[in-house]
């Protein structure tokens, strides 16, 4: 016999003036194989049309399904509901302006993530549409492929404490990013140039190590070595930056 | 959740990177001084004598009369330094608080057990400092004297404890934080620091009981 889950979810509307935040409670046959995009399509489908909740690809790969399962963050559709406990809580990322119910908007704070840490190549180089791709060496292309796997979910700054305390605080995921271009050969920035960007309180400096982002990231990202990484390579080039004044 | 966006435009700050550094720095020699305090102080558990004998050599060396003040600097040149971290206003804490009792996050805890202990630790600490700087030479039936009264016995039973946490959790902390410990150790790590952190209060409780039991007529 299969279980009956209940689910308790996160509601709120901030486009409509009557809407007070609340939980609302909905009780579900669990099925085979069934996970919480599974559950929560039928949740909207049978019970409450006006469920707010986003999902794209449905298999870990756009990012949308981020949210607080039963307190910790994670994708929807990458958590099967047998590994979970009969009764199951459902909130809204924090940190993100709330959409409705358990959307989220991560794209604005992503976007600007992006202009901060100017998410590119930086190079003089011009392009040559004419000539052969330059060569990279694949141990540095593999460590770039790692660290770019990330899918911009979110769940890492939810997790953060000090994100919460400090609405200023980059995240793990932009430190992430910086971290990413950094063993680029092709982007011609130097370690000032990054320490101009990740180099206080706002960035490598202001992280306290509670390590929540490596437990939750669910594409299971090194951001734990990253972090240690760039905290040394930052706090060699203060260093530097001392005595060159 | 009334910001769009939490990534507002920073500012680099030299200040900033040579700030933790000094925060760290500040941690790992306090560490390192609570080590070589329980040296002296577990010394009276093998024999008052071998305490004295510490304790002179620090005070004929001048090694008490000025390390020990240093050492005041120290750990209030690290409260401020670490006190930037925290959240001062209530806002701020009940943040914290309510994202720990969310996430059931071991690290997240343990974070809120340093802060927390910090408080303690600066008044506590305080204290005591300036019970055993005013009052040297340090001799071990001075120490039997004070803990026998019982209000120094209770006063260490909080003290010690929360020391060693805050010890221990700082000394993890350091290593995950500067890359030392990397993801594949650090549970290891973690355990390893665990057992050195109970080790160092059941030693320290062990001490207290000796003092507690010690006749001081000797
Ligand atoms: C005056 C009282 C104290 C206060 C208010 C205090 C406060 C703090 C705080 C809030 C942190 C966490 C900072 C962060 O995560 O960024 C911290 C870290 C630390 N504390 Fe303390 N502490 C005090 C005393 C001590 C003492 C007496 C010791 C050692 C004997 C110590 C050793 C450490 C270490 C090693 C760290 C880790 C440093 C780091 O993460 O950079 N603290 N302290
Ligand atoms: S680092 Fe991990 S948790 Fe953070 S946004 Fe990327 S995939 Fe999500
Ligand atoms: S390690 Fe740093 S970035 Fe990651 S959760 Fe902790 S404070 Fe946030
Ligand atoms: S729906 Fe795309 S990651 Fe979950």
């Amino acid at each position: 016999m299969s279980r009956l889950l209940k689910f308790n979810i996160f509601r709120y509307n901030p486009q409509d003036e009557a809407s007070v935040p609340h939980m609302d409670e909905f009780v579900l046959e669990e099925t085979d194989a069934m996970t919480l995009f599974i559950a929560l399509n039928r949740i909207r489908e049978e019970q409450d049309a006006s469920l707010q909740f986003d999902f794209c690809c449905r298999a870990g790969i756009c990012g949308a399904c981020g949210m607080v399962i039963n307190g910790r963050p994670g994708l929807a559709c990458h958590t099967k509901t047998r590994d979970l406990p009969g009764e199951i809580t459902l909130l809204p990322l924090p940190v993100f302006k709330l959409v409705g119910d358990l959307s989220v908007d991560t794209g604005t704070w992503f976007r600007e993530m992006y202009n901060k840490t100017e998410s590119w190549i930086h190079t003089n180089k011009v392009f040559d549409e004419n000539a052969l791709e330059e060569r990279m060496d694949n141990d540095v292309a593999e460590s770039i492929y790692e660290l770019d796997r990330c899918i911009e979910c979110g769940c890492c700054v939810s997790a953060c404490g000090t994100a919460r305390i400090r609405e200023d605080f980059m995240g793990a995921v932009a430190l992430n990013r910086i971290g990413r271009f950094l063993i680029d050969p092709r982007d011609q920035r130097t370690e000032r140039d990054y320490y101009e960007i990740i180099g206080n309180d706002m960035g490598i400096f202001g992280c306290m190590g509670l390590l929540a982002c490596e437990d939750v990231c669910p594409k299971h990202l090194p951001l734990q070595n990253q972090l240690g990484f760039l905290r040394r390579k930052m706090g060699i080039t203060a260093i530097k930056t001392l005595f060159k004044g | 959740m009334s910001i769009d966006s939490g990534v507002l435009p920073g500012k680099s700050s030299r200040l900033d990177g040579l700030l933790d550094w000094m925060q760290m720095l500040s941690g790992a020699g306090l560490i390192l001084f609570m080590w070589a305090h329980m040296l002296l102080v577990a010394s009276v558990i093998v024999s008052p004598d071998w305490m004295n004998a510490i304790a002179h050599f620090f005070e004929a060396t001048g090694m008490a009369q000025v390390g020990g003040p240093l050492i005041f600097l120290l750990f209030l040149t690290h409260f401020f330094l670490a006190a930037r971290k925290l959240p001062f206003r209530l806002e701020g804490q009940k943040t914290i608080w309510s994202h720990a009792k969310m996430m059931r996050h071991g690290d997240t805890w343990l974070w809120i057990v340093q802060a927390v202990s910090a408080m303690i630790i600066l008044l506590m600490g305080s204290i005591h400092m300036w019970v055993v700087l005013t009052d040297l030479p340090i001799t071990a039936a001075k120490s039997a004297a004070r803990i026998q009264g019982g209000f120094w016995f209770v006063f260490y039973m909080i003290l010690l404890p929360l020391t060693e946490l805050h010890v221990g959790i700082g000394f993890y902390r350091i290593g995950v934080k500067w890359g030392f410990i990397t993801d594949d150790r650090r549970g290891m790590f973690k355990k390893r620091e665990n057992f050195l952190t109970l080790a160092f209060i059941v030693i320290g409780f062990a001490a207290l009981l000796r003092f507690m039991f010690l006749s001081i007529a000797q």
